[in-house]
């Protein structure tokens, strides 16, 4: 049976959420072809890892070795370049992420194996790959169909699939032996920086809460304070409100501040300048609350509400407290 | 007695004064030589040009203090007394060196005359001198610094003064001329002083006046006296004709030679810093900060002794990233006595910015981005240029063969501001309301370039030029008016010599009320204020046209603000900082504005720039004025009167 | 310290709107601006500053047509020493595997201590030219980086990892990096610095100089069969909610909690 290869990824002893959005795509794609699934995990020590793989997977690989513990493209490219030949699986999936971009295109060209990244879409409509892309920044969608292969190669995009956690398999653990350390070109790794330390990192938040001018004073803000408390959401604010120093800088959305994608950013009193659309215009749903109708938040916004916000603000914060 | 003045009286070693005067004169010349050679240096061009207009200004502006009058008669007065004080006592010197090594003729009722003359000239400088230390430490007028070298200088000046009559006193009060009367002041002192004590004390007294005064020569151009060559070098030299920078010309466009005559002649006098907007609302700049770390760089790039000014080391402050802050308002030209140009030497330090490339603000760096591929600093696109006249009918000039009379020039913030295109709108309305045969570019309209200019991007500028020409000159356009007083003013006076003439919308209203082609359908019951833009009023000295075309519509009521005309306060979007927000600090200029405007009790601020508009427009919502205050450009305000819309 | 660069001409597509041409294989350029690609533009701004720290060369190369040469002039403006322009004819229809064997044909024989990239182009956003010529060149390479410093014959380089995290990895040189944006600020180019390297020559290659097959490259050589095109779907703009401000507000906070994964 053909197999597609998963390799896992894990940094400072957890699993990244990618893996598991991989083997969703993975499972779904070897139910509707008949293929198997194949985890492939490198690292120090596999076992904190191998129950949640084994559950997913029909088979995993594991090369454990100290070398390994941290992603290293070096030994990586190394190890991997040998289990993929052995296995000659048809597809071999990692994430679009900062290991994968960094280590398949090296593989692909190692191996000669065609390589489709940053997909948010696979399918083997034929006896061919399938994927979907986006290019030209998000604006245009591209649907690639590949020249017949026996192996393929794909990075996938975070978020694009979801994780399965509904397989219940049991895995056959094969380990690996480390290979000989030849050939490797000197990389090393030195270690992990921790960033400077910022009072909230607005881009991880889920629901962002956005002031603007339209706030009046500082004196103010608590009541969207209490607004984007009832609703778990994190505070971000528009360029004037940074400016004049009502916020931390870290708090602003825009073009000199931080680019958001939140599931929901709500805009409050943000006239919507281009240079702050282009902080937040991606952003999963944008509801906007201003006074004035041809504010152009209104034309980024999925939905608006063209009233004072100090109306809004209290009366939907009630709605979240009732429940 | 035939009255006169013994020379050296009571002296010995007299050749002593002979070597002294002789080093002080040296030292001096070294002084203004070590000038004239960094200025050789540093200066793009060491041209002089003769102008007879020049020599003109100079003396006039020189002999009376015009400009230190202006809009300050105490300093006027003060600095009179001082000039003319010590230009009398500097004239009698040479005279009495001419009477006594040429020919004598200090004798008789000349050298009364004389001696009265010297005595007044002492006086005066003696007053003046009194009158400054008081402006500067007991007035302490904010615009005055108190530096060591301020100090040292009126203590070293008084002394010498001092010292003259002191020693002057001590010899009448030996000599007892039957003419003493005549030297008034040291009658006086004589008689209070003893013979004995006089006559051997005197001649010490007169060395260390000798001192004194030789000293004080010396060290002329090592301080900021420096200005008494400088000054009136400043005069001449900024009132000859300046060379434009020929667009062939591959070199940057650095410092001339106005430019650096004018950095060293600076007495810090403050003039500008007072009316500085950005200096107004606490930005890190300021004019004087400016020319003042302008003349310690260059003096330590291209002088070999570093700076000579040796009591004013130290004073750098760092001004590579503050030159952005400037509006080119022109504020500080209004005020500078020696009719400094700051905002014109900071264009020329940005644009040597630019060609370096590391020190541009990112942000400017996508604004000229836009600007060279789009023509206009706003957005990624040609073609929403004329999205503004869609509804409205217009001749697109590149498309018609038909003959016009002129060429509505709408501009870059007028086509794509959406408040800023009412402008064009109210503005075309009233153009056809009067029959007046007019066309538009179209997208074809290019960037007058006046953005790329501020900013110090000369390339992009005569791209800019080049494009505009060659449009005009395609289309047959001889006469263009402007939206915008920045594109009016590039194209009048910053443009090579075209066959085009350029006018701003202000003065077509203002013809159209002159040969009545205006007609006002509504009477409009409100009291409105009046803002002059910098670039049509202070640059372009337009200040009448707009407030009689605001007077000629019915029932309107024009209040004037504490600063208009000349003193108008710059809205704060010149000079790229339109483009550039994160200059702003916690106060902005334009609140300043809309608060003074609302001051007056106006219903409506006029203003007759897209800029202004859209600065002016921002600071009435963040300053709280919404209900208060209503901003208007002329255009609408006209309009409204001849029944267009339903605004008011 | 000799740095080659591979920059990339791509349209400016932020603020246009896009139209896909009839037979849907590409989007319509004709009215957009052209301009380097972001990431390469950090690529070429690290080099020179690199080579004003430590000296050297800087060689930028560009696969494209005679319009390619604009960014080639660009870099020229900011500081680098050299140019050399691959002419794109042949190259039609290529994948990312195709331009990367262009590119690696013209610099193989290059003496460099360092290869820049940028991570990606802002038009395909392959992410694959710079490492797929690492390999083929055999040189250690890191992505991502966000800051390089250089020590005796290495380069310490930080790449950016998810989650607002940092690595630090160490690469012998000669080695390969592909630049992430943000790792500085590109200098201002102006108008008159394009002008002063117009005589500078750029050096002309074409796919049969550095003695490429149509195996290997163009649609042959690609591995994608084929490519279509499309726009997603247009929003109009918000949906204003309507009511008493209680249902507007009720309707909103179910959208909120929809959306939001809100209790």
């Amino acid at each position: 049976m053909k197999e597609i290869l998963v390799i896992a990824e894990h940094r400072q002893g957890e699993l990244r959420d990618i893996t598991m959005e991989i083997l969703g795509l993975a499972n779904q794609l070897a139910q509707a072809h008949g293929l198997s699934v194949t985890g492939v995990f490198l690292g120090a020590d596999a076992s904190p890892f191998s129950q949640t793989l084994a559950r997913t997977c029909d088979r995993i690989l594991v090369v454990e070795d100290p070398g390994l513990d941290n992603y290293n493209a070096d030994p990586y490219l190394l190890v991997l370049a040998q289990i993929i030949s052995q296995q000659q699986p048809y597809l071999t999936l990692l994430g679009h992420t900062a290991m994968g971009m960094d280590l398949a295109p090296a593989l692909s060209a190692r191996l000669a194996i065609p390589l489709v990244t940053d997909c948010v879409g696979l399918a083997f409509p034929r006896d061919c790959l399938e994927a979907s892309r986006q290019v030209y920044g998000g604006k245009v969608n591209a649907l690639l169909r590949m020249k017949p292969s026996s192996q393929y190669l794909a990075t996938i995009r975070p978020g694009s699939f979801s994780v399965d956690l509904a397989q219940d398999k049991t895995a056959t653990v094969e380990k690996l032996p480390s290979p000989s350390w030849e050939g490797l070109k000197g990389r090393r790794f030195l270690g992990y920086l921790e960033p400077e330390v910022e009072d909230v990192d607005i881009s991880e938040a889920d629901i962002l809460v956005s002031i603007g001018r339209g706030i009046g004073k500082p004196e103010n803000i608590p009541v969207a304070e209490a607004f984007a408390e009832a609703i778990g959401a994190t505070l971000s604010c528009s360029r004037p409100v940074a400016d004049k120093g009502w916020l931390p800088k870290s708090r602003q959305v825009g073009t000199s501040g931080k680019t958001v994608r939140p599931k929901v950013y709500i805009a409050l009193g943000i006239s919507g300048a281009f240079q702050h659309q282009a902080g937040m215009k991606n952003s999963g749903t944008i509801i906007a609350v201003n006074k004035d109708p041809k504010a152009p938040i209104f034309k980024v916004a999925h939905y608006g509400i063209v009233a004072d916000l100090f109306q809004v603000l209290p009366m939907l914060t009630e709605k979240f407290k009732k429940s | 007695m035939i009255p006169h003045r013994p020379m050296f009286w009571h002296i010995e070693y007299v050749w002593l004064f002979y070597v002294l005067a002789a080093v002080a004169g040296g030292l001096f010349l070294a002084g203004v030589a070590a000038h004239v050679w960094v200025w050789k240096r540093a200066a793009r061009y060491f041209r002089i040009p003769f102008s007879q207009k020049a020599v003109k200004k100079t003396l006039v502006d020189a002999l009376l203090g015009r400009r230190v009058f202006q809009g300050n008669m105490a300093a006027g007065a003060m600095h009179f007394l001082l000039f003319w004080g010590f230009l009398v006592l500097f004239i009698g010197t040479l005279l009495l060196a001419a009477h006594h090594y040429v020919h004598p003729f200090l004798i008789g009722s000349l050298y009364l005359g004389f001696s009265m003359a010297m005595e007044i000239g002492g006086a005066m400088l003696m007053l003046g001198l009194l009158w400054a230390i008081f402006r500067r430490y007991i007035q302490r007028i904010p615009r005055l610094e108190t530096t060591k070298e301020d100090a040292l200088v009126v203590a070293w000046l008084v002394l010498v003064v001092l010292s003259g009559f002191v020693v002057e006193g001590l010899r009448m009060a030996f000599q007892h001329p039957q003419w003493g009367g005549w030297s008034f002041v040291g009658n006086c002192i004589g008689n209070l002083l003893t013979i004995s004590a006089s006559e051997s004390l005197y001649p010490y007294l007169w060395w260390v006046h000798t001192l004194l005064a030789l000293g004080f020569i010396a060290v002329i151009p090592f301080t900021k006296l420096f200005h008494l060559i400088g000054a009136p070098a400043s005069l001449y030299v900024q009132n000859t004709p300046k060379t434009p920078l020929a667009p062939e010309d591959e070199t940057v466009e650095t410092l001339d030679l106005a430019d650096l005559v004018f950095f060293d002649a600076c007495m810090r006098c403050g003039r500008c810093v007072e009316v500085c907007p950005s200096a107004g609302v606490g930005e890190p700049f300021a004019p004087r900060d400016f020319v003042q770390a302008m003349r310690l760089r260059l003096w330590m790039e291209y002088s070999p002794f570093g700076d000579v000014r040796f009591l004013s080391r130290g004073h750098e402050k760092k001004m590579a990233e503050r030159i952005w802050y400037c509006t080119t308002c022109r504020a500080c030209l209004e005020v500078c006595p020696i009719y400094g140009a700051t905002f014109e030497a900071i264009r020329k330090m940005r644009a040597v910015a630019i060609e370096e490339g590391t020190q541009v603000p990112q942000i400017l760096i996508q604004t000229l981005d836009k600007l060279y591929r789009y023509n206009n600093p706003w957005e990624a696109s040609k073609k929403k240029r004329a999205a503004w006249a869609k509804e409205l009918d217009l001749v697109d000039l590149t498309k018609t063969e038909k003959e016009t009379e002129l060429c509505y020039f709408v501009g870059c913030t007028t086509s794509f501001d959406t408040r800023a295109q009412e402008i064009a709108r109210s503005f075309s309305w009233i153009l056809q309301k009067a029959g007046i045969n007019f066309g538009i570019l179209g997208k074809k309209e290019p960037c007058c370039g006046d953005i790329a200019r501020r900013v110090g991007e000369i390339g992009l500028f005569h791209e800019q030029v080049d494009a505009c020409l060659k449009l005009f000159s395609n289309y047959g356009i001889e006469h263009v008016v402007t939206s915008s007083p920045h594109c009016f003013h590039t194209f009048q006076n910053e443009y090579p010599e075209a066959p085009f003439k350029a006018r701003h919308y202000t003065q077509v209203l203002h013809d159209l009320i002159v040969q009545r082609k205006m007609e006002f359908e509504k009477k409009l019951e409100v009291t409105v204020t009046y803002h002059d833009p910098c670039y049509l009023g202070r640059y372009n000295r337009i200040f009448d046209e707009p407030r009689e075309v605001i007077r000629a519509i019915p029932g309107i009521r024009l209040v004037e603000m504490a600063h208009h005309g000349p003193d108008s306060l710059c809205c704060g979007g010149g000079g790229g900082r339109m483009w550039q927000e994160d200059l702003d600090g916690e106060t902005k200029m334009s609140e300043i504005r809309i608060k003074e405007a609302h001051a007056t009790g106006a219903q409506i601020l006029i203003t007759a720039c897209p800029l202004c508009l859209i600065m002016l427009e921002d600071a009435r919502k963040t300053s709280g004025l919404e209900e208060e205050l209503r901003v208007m450009d002329l255009n609408e305000l006209v309009a409204e009167a001849m029944g267009k819309g339903n605004n008011i | 310290m000799n740095i080659v660069v591979c920059i990339k001409q791509v349209p400016e597509v932020t603020d246009a709107e896009l139209e896909i041409t009839k037979d849907g294989t590409d989007i319509d350029k004709e009215d957009l601006e052209m301009s380097i690609n972001e990431w390469d533009n950090y690529a070429v701004e690290e080099a020179v500053r690199i080579k004003e720290a430590h000296g050297g060369k800087v060689t930028v190369v560009t696969l494209g047509d005679e319009d390619a040469e604009d960014v080639l002039r660009r870099a020229l403006a900011m500081g680098a020493d050299e140019a050399i322009l691959i002419d794109e004819e042949d190259f039609e229809g290529s994948d990312a595997v195709g331009i990367a064997k262009g590119l690696y044909a013209a610099v193989k024989d290059l003496d460099f201590d360092l290869l820049f990239t940028g991570v990606q182009s802002s038009d395909d956003a392959w992410g694959q030219v710079g490492l797929l010529m690492a390999e083929w060149l055999e040189l250690p390479f890191a992505s991502l980086a966000v800051k390089i410093e250089l020590g005796q014959g290495k380069a310490l380089v930080q790449r950016e990892l998810e989650a607002n995290t940092l690595e630090q990895v160490e690469l012998p040189l000669p080695a390969a990096v592909t630049i992430q944006t943000g790792i500085n600020e590109p200098r201002y180019v102006s108008i008159m610095g394009i002008r002063k390297v117009r005589n500078i020559e750029i050096q002309q290659r074409t796919a049969g100089d550095l003695g490429l097959s149509d195996m290997e490259i163009g649609e042959q050589g690609s591995h994608v069969a084929q490519r279509r095109l499309s726009l997603p779907e247009e929003g109009e703009g918000a949906e204003i909610l309507t009511g008493s401000l209680d249902e507007i507000c009720e309707r909103a906070a179910q959208i909120i909690r929809d959306r939001g994964g809100v209790a």
